[in-house]
């Protein structure tokens, strides 16, 4: 089996410069120095008293902000994957080559999400420590590992639609950045104001529903939410999941039209001007 | 090899490409002439599949560009007008790139890579990053990288556009190469004189419609056979375009503001008895002299001059 030659490419030239490692390391030492803080915070200097509670809190915040840096992170290697290329009118050969539409994105999207997957992945040792004082069981470190990079696939993929539909890498990274802060406060938010009203009016059970719905679109409730944090539905990443699904599909289809106009030729609709300003 | 029949490409009102037919055997290197605008670009960009003909039908290599795509794209190497390349790649990584693009099999990869930069001399520069390379050796690279996977058809849109007369004479010589392995190659340009020495065949492309198809050595004959004059004297009126055109090698005669331009299709010594007669027919000549002969231009005049409308 090959691996996709985009994925191999991109992943050679982003390892072997020294600034992977270095971003790695640094944000790996960022984490040690967090995560030693806060347990050293819960044990007070003394290892006779250890609160399993506190060490939980530790858990939640240290893979709350590892949530934040990845989600704001992701647009940033995947935001001008494909407008770059077509700036850089590499795009147009990319294109002559038997690697279908999905090949490209599919490339794009593993080799942007490579680097933001192995920061998390590093990071589970560091997770591991919290184990020693309590509060957390393996299932859910596995599961808030796993969401994790869920989302950042998530993210990812939307950010290469983007920069496909996009023709200029400035919009793209815009509309990115644009969702990113969708997912992470506008939801987060949207959630919060419906439930307080909800709190106050009981009676408007709509809002009680939309308030578990935007709860369940972002990406900080729901790792909550897997760590028993906060009160959800028992399936909330499946709502999750579903909603950014139907989100990539209708994303996907413009994508298309940009990379292969000509699949969409027998329709009525037609791009206008020349395939070759998309290509 | 390359087959077009009827092939037309219309965005919105303008024709693009106007009912193109065209026969390119195995094994035959074509030149398309045309100046810019001409639709060269559009042509090819059909026949690489990056765009859809709106009516008409292409093959290349028995396939149908537009119900077969991926199979004219496993056969076709294809070079466009204005590319980029991958500046973080060294020259071998690029060419390996693209291989697993076409899945080349990786026990030949390297192999080929070797022979295609040394075809392209390039050898010396093979772990050299992209971006180091001149423009000139990444337009070689470029014909390196639309070999990679053996194809069996070239199209190879200006491949010595934007390149220093150093360059150019370099790449002349890649293209000369090229000729050598037996590959169809279809190439643009939009100077005549650049393909002379390499295309088989020629075809002139004028906006958007092909209106011209011939040998090179039919092209050059004729360039050698036709001359252009250039006349300044003073007659009285009507004497000098009188003495002209009862030459009957005369084939043409344009009147300029300041003289007349005449297509000459006589030798040496019939030219010199011309002027003979100018001479003797009373014009006084102040300028006789043969201009530089574009080729293409004089293969447009003389279709027009065969068809009565230039």
């Amino acid at each position: 089996m090959r691996i996709n030659p985009l994925l191999a490419k991109e992943f050679h030239q982003r390892m072997r410069t020294a600034r992977a490692p270095i971003v790695i390391t640094v944000y790996l030492l960022g984490m040690v120095v967090l995560t030693f803080f806060m347990l050293y915070e819960n044990v007070q200097g003394q290892l006779y008293l250890v609160q399993p509670s506190k060490s939980q809190q530790v858990f939640v915040l240290l893979s709350l902000l590892q949530m934040t840096v990845v989600a704001f992170l992701t647009p940033a290697f995947s935001a001008g994957s494909v407008s770059g290329e077509r700036e850089r009118r590499t795009l147009t050969v990319l294109l002559t080559t038997p690697l279908s539409p999905f090949g490209v994105l599919l490339g794009k999207v593993l080799s942007s999400s490579a680097l933001l997957v192995l920061l998390v992945v590093v990071t589970l040792p560091v997770y591991s420590l919290v184990f020693l004082f309590g509060g957390a069981v393996p299932q859910e470190v596995l599961a808030v590992l796993g969401f994790q990079l869920l989302t950042i696939v998530v993210i990812a993929t939307i950010c290469v639609l983007f920069s496909t539909i996009a023709l200029r890498s400035t919009w793209s990274t815009v509309f990115s950045y644009g969702t990113v802060g969708m997912m992470m406060v506008v939801f987060g938010a949207l959630g919060y104001g419906l439930k307080t009203l909800y709190q106050q009016n009981p009676i408007e059970l709509f809002t009680l529903h939309w308030s578990q719905f935007f709860y369940a679109l972002n990406p900080l409730y729901v790792e909550a939410a897997l760590q028993g944090a906060v009160s959800a539905k028992p399936a909330i990443w499946l709502t999750f999941t579903e909603f950014y699904a139907v989100v990539i599909l209708i994303l996907l289809i413009p994508s298309l039209w940009r990379l292969r106009p000509q699949w969409f030729a027998r329709l009525s609709v037609r791009p206008s001007g020349s395939e070759k300003q998309y290509q | 090899m390359i087959l077009t029949q009827n092939l037309c490409k219309k965005y919105g009102r303008m024709v693009a490409i106007n009912e193109m037919n065209l026969s390119i055997s195995t094994g035959t290197v074509f030149g398309l002439v045309g100046e810019n605008g001409a639709g060269k670009t559009t042509a090819l960009s059909m026949l690489s599949t990056l765009s859809m003909p709106t009516s008409g039908y292409a093959y290349i290599n028995g396939y149908e560009v537009s119900r077969d795509p991926r199979s004219v794209r496993q056969s076709i190497g294809y070079m466009p007008d204005s590319f980029g390349v991958y500046d973080e790649l060294t020259v071998m990584e690029y060419l390996r790139f693209f291989a697993d693009c076409y899945r080349v099999d990786r026990r030949i990869v390297k192999r080929r890579a070797e022979e295609l930069l040394e075809r392209v001399n390039l050898t010396e520069k093979r772990h050299t990053y992209v971006n180091a390379l001149s423009r000139g050796m990444q337009q070689r690279l470029e014909i390196a990288r639309c070999l990679m996977h053996d194809p069996a058809v070239l199209i190879l849109d200006e491949p010595a556009s934007g390149l220093d007369p150093k360059s150019r004479l370099e790449m002349r010589g890649v293209l000369q190469n090229l000729r050598d392995m037996g590959k169809t190659i279809l190439i643009s340009s939009h100077i005549l004189n650049e393909l002379a020495e390499v295309a088989d065949e020629v075809g002139i492309l004028r906006k958007g419609s092909l209106v011209v198809i011939a040998a090179i050595q039919v092209m050059l004959q004729h360039s050698s056979a036709y001359r252009t004059i250039w006349i300044q004297g003073f007659a009285p009126h009507g004497v000098m375009k009188r003495l002209l055109s009862q030459d009957q090698h005369v084939l043409e005669v344009c009147e300029q503001p300041d003289g007349w331009e005449v297509l000459y299709a006589g030798t040496l010594a019939q030219q010199a008895e011309l002027l003979q007669r100018l001479v003797q027919g009373g014009v006084v000549v102040s300028q006789f002299r043969e201009q530089p002969t574009d080729i293409e231009q004089l293969f447009l005049r003389l279709s027009a001059v065969q068809e009565g409308t230039w």
